[in-house]
């Protein structure tokens, strides 16, 4: 039941066994007001909104991860990967 | 005294090292001391050895007068020149470590002069401009000021390029004549075509010489890149495309890599001092709006504190950026807290940058019980901003407190505060 798609840096990742359970499904009301609608509830679970190509239109405004997290059942993660970032600590901190 | 152009005063350079200027100078056929750049003392001894004649060993950094600090040795063998080298390489000119040095034949110099190119924005000309001297070897506005008769300059219209008898009138106006205005006149032309295929925003050759035995020479060089035309140019292996006094560290080039390609909004990370911290009262700095964050970094230095990172996200950021820079930020083992400085009434929505924010201190110091942590945030969506801090980070058992536009110039208040929840924070910890 995962689900997921990207933005131009960043993968959005929906557990959409969670979804069904929902009853704010805040992550669509977040998409509308943060970023472009580009999110929307079709047969009860959040998808995104046919024609959209969320690479070029998405905004990454991480808002739909935080009102699940906070309104919803924290169904959503968004990786926003830093290349490198965990080798370099791991190298400052043994220095 | 002349007025001479100020170069490109709102313009970002990257600069070339003087053997990688002497490379494009060379691709325009303009003449270089045969030499090559070495990594190691044997590589310049066998540098020296092809060169087969006395040699200058020259530090390769970013810094102005390198001979009187020591950055350039001559050597008459090889062996003299690995000795050179080995001195230079991994020592500090001016504060800045020197890697590579430029291993070239010495030159028995006759004459200097100066040629040079700048793009000048102000409004008499916003072209560039070809600058020559007939005297060279000190910097050019030093030689204006004392030797105006010897300085001519001419604006190129770029559309149109410039001319061998545009050269030949530049030089002659500096008082050059014969053999000499004929030697010279092509190297003017060179350098702007240099200029060009470098898409420099300026370039100088200083001083451009005439041997004792009549042959023409770019001593020595600078070449800045402009940094939008950075991209096309992988010659030059420049990670960052920005402008430096100093090598860029790793975490620099990390925080380069989240904006190279992404034009939605700055992101801007200077790291301020040495990693690992090993002194107390270092925080991390991230600013909004890289001017007005100052005011926050000059009050934090009168509150006795320091800065691991001076950062700046700004011109509507998104908040995947802001939450990237935020979270290098946080990665730095050793700050004793975090500082958001948004010392401006930016018009930028600014619940993307506390959406970034919230999800980076999330991952980054929910382990930290205590961390200090002060937001300031003003402008637009301020609010609502504000209501996202406070909503999203409740939970964590960090030390927080978030201010908005009622104290965007209250710098000293707010480093003081951010020193207070710093000393509660050291306290807890050695208790």
């Amino acid at each position: 039941m995962s689900y997921s798609f990207d933005e131009q840096t960043i993968k959005i990742n929906i557990d959409r066994s969670k979804c069904p359970e929902c009853k704010t499904k805040a992550c669509v009301k977040g998409c509308e007001v943060y970023n472009r609608g580009i999110l929307v509830i079709k047969d009860g679970i959040p998808t995104l909104k046919e024609g959209i190509d969320a690479k070029r239109e998405g905004t990454e405004c991480l808002a739909c991860e935080e009102e699940c997290r906070l309104r919803g059942l924290n169904a959503i993660k968004i990786d926003a990967p830093i290349p490198g970032l965990t080798e370099w600590v791991a190298k400052v901190s043994k220095m | 005294m002349q007025n001479m152009p100020k170069g490109c005063p709102s313009g970002v350079m990257v600069r070339l090292h003087e053997y990688q200027g002497k490379q494009v100078l060379s691709s325009v056929r303009i003449p270089v001391p045969a030499g090559k750049v070495a990594s190691t003392p044997a590589e310049a001894k066998n540098i020296a050895a092809e060169i087969n004649k006395p040699v200058a060993v020259k530090a390769q950094v970013w810094v102005t007068g390198r001979f009187s600090a020591g950055g350039i040795k001559f050597a008459n063998t090889p062996e003299e020149a690995e000795k050179a080298a080995q001195e230079l390489i991994g020592a500090e000119i001016k504060g800045l470590r020197v890697e590579k040095v430029l291993v070239e034949e010495k030159l028995d110099v006759a004459q200097e002069y100066y040629a040079g190119v700048i793009v000048d924005p102000g409004m008499k000309n916003r072209s560039p401009v070809i600058i020559f001297s007939s005297k060279g070897g000190t910097g050019v506005e030093e030689i204006a000021q004392k030797y105006p008769q010897n300085v001519a300059q001419m604006p190129v219209d770029v559309s149109r390029g410039v001319r061998g008898y545009d050269a030949l009138d530049l030089v002659l106006r500096t008082g050059l004549t014969g053999r000499t205005l004929t030697s010279v006149a092509p190297i003017v032309t060179g350098l702007y075509n240099a200029f060009v295929r470098a898409d420099a925003r300026a370039a100088e050759i200083n001083p451009l010489v005439i041997t004792k035995d009549g042959k023409v020479y770019a001593a020595d060089c600078r070449i800045s890149v402009d940094d939008n035309s950075v991209f096309r140019h992988p010659e030059f292996g420049i990670k960052v495309a920005r402008e430096t006094t100093k090598p860029h560290t790793e975490l620099e080039e990390m925080s380069w890599r989240i904006e190279e390609g992404d034009y939605r909004g700055n992101s801007y990370l200077a790291q301020m001092i040495d990693i690992p911290i090993k002194e107390e009262g270092v925080i991390g700095y991230h600013g909004i709006g890289g001017g007005g964050a100052i005011l926050g970094v000059d009050a934090l230095n009168r509150a006795g504190l320091k800065i691991a990172t001076y950062t700046d996200t700004s011109g509507n950021p998104t908040a995947s950026k802001c939450y990237r820079i935020a979270k290098l930020i946080l990665s730095i083992p050793g700050i004793e807290g975090y500082m958001l400085g948004g010392f401006i009434y930016a018009n930028q929505e600014q619940w993307h940058h506390a959406h970034g924010i919230v999800k980076a201190l999330r991952e980054m110091v929910a382990d930290k019980p205590g961390f200090p942590t002060l937001l300031l945030i003003c402008g637009n969506k301020e609010e609502e901003a504000i209501q996202i801090f406070k909503e999203g980070l409740s939970d964590l058992p960090i030390r927080m407190e978030v201010y908005g536009g009622e104290r965007v110039y209250a710098a000293d208040f707010l480093a003081q505060r951010m020193r207070a929840m710093i000393e509660e924070y050291r306290k807890e910890r050695r208790a």
